[in-house]
């Protein structure tokens, strides 16, 4: 873990955040946070920037990203379907497949096509079936776009149409994070775990002719990571509280260091949060007076 | 101080408007795109020593991960 004090690398990479006032002496050279994954000659292979500073990549999905494969622990949740022809298999990248909070995990779909078949991905002729993924969770379970690999186009003979399909073995993956109460910071939780059901519909095809379309359901329930947060009225803050740990000189160090670099700063921050503070607090009146 | 609870889940003692809890705003910057070269730079780890970037990952692969506070 390095320090990037006065934000010369943010800078450098262009991520700095400018949205903050130069006058937040508290907050001022932070940057947008993401990560960027690089090969051997330094070159990016993938990087992930999210919405917000609260959502981060398990690190799972980093390493998988720099290797270029998907990678899920033995003891990740696993759940397996279909049939001889085709067998699905759904299971959790990243964290042993719990859910922890402001953490992405990847649900990995998992198909493995017989010899000669082949599914369908979108777009497809009406009255075909494309492969759909469909996921439910409890309210909270909150599920992005797919990943999907790359089709090969099939040409059907006698038609004029040329269909996107896959083969082999094809993986797609879901990401997808807790929000709200299902992911609370200090309530504590009433449930252990979290069932997530997975619909997979899909029909599988060789080159002649085409087994029935399936809908395959899956399960799998999702621990769900208590974040060991004190009983505090006003908790102090993940990663400061194992030990005797105390973040106090640090933090007096960088107050030190903010107020000589910026003497204004700390009233100013202190005046806006109170103004800020205050308007929120009117809006929270007027929101419930009407 | 109030805590006010996020969509997300967290807590914090500053009002939900602050602009310390806004997300990414729309179109904000990501840095270098896949397929450059990110920069190189040295920075000092928990202990004050330096570290070089590409000295310390010797050829190997790397993740660069910036994010603005260990705490949330």
């Amino acid at each position: 873990m390095l320090s990037d004090v006065d934000s010369q690398v943010i800078e450098a990479y262009g991520i700095l955040n400018t949205s903050i006032s130069k006058d937040d002496a508290m907050l001022w050279g932070i940057p947008y946070p993401g990560s960027f994954v690089v090969d051997e000659a330094g070159i990016v292979v993938a990087k992930f920037f999210h919405d917000t500073y609260k959502k981060r990549d398990s690190p799972e999905i980093l390493i998988g990203a720099a290797l270029g494969e998907i990678l899920i622990s033995d003891d990740a949740p696993s759940v397996a379907g279909g049939d001889d022809e085709v067998r699905i298999t759904a299971s959790v990248q990243g964290g042993k497949g719990t859910i922890r909070q402001g953490i992405y995990r990847h649900l990995v779909v998992h198909f493995e096509l017989g010899d000669g078949l082949h599914i369908y991905g979108e777009p497809v002729p009406e009255g075909m079936i494309p492969t759909t993924i469909t996921v439910n969770g409890p309210p909270g379970f909150i599920t992005e776009d797919p990943i999907l690999p790359p089709t090969s186009p099939l040409r059907l003979e006698g038609l004029d149409v040329e269909l996107p399909v896959w083969s082999g073995s094809v993986d797609m993956v879901i990401p997808f994070y807790a929000s709200g109460e299902l992911a609370s910071e200090v309530r504590p939780l009433d449930m252990a775990s979290a069932r997530i059901e997975i619909d997979v519909r899909y029909q599988a095809c060789d080159d002649s002719a085409c087994l029935l379309p399936k809908t395959e359901k899956l399960a799998l329930d999702l621990a769900l990571d208590v974040v060991d947060t004190p009983a505090l009225s006003m908790h102090k803050g993940h990663g400061q509280r194992e030990g005797n740990y105390s973040g106090t000189p640090h933090l007096l160090r960088l107050f030190a260091r903010k107020a000589r670099k910026h003497p204004l700063g700390l009233p100013r921050f202190i005046l806006k949060t109170l103004r800020l503070e205050r308007e929120a607090k009117k809006r929270a009146r007027e929101s419930a007076s009407r | 101080m109030t805590i006010e609870r996020d969509a997300l889940g967290f807590d914090a003692p500053a009002p939900l408007g602050h602009p310390g809890r806004a997300g990414l705003p729309t179109g904000a910057p990501t840095g270098p795109e896949v397929g450059s070269v990110v920069p190189d730079f040295e920075l000092p780890d928990a202990f004050g020593r330096a570290v070089h970037f590409e000295q310390h990952r010797a050829g190997a692969k790397a993740v660069v991960l910036f994010f603005r506070s260990v705490v949330w």
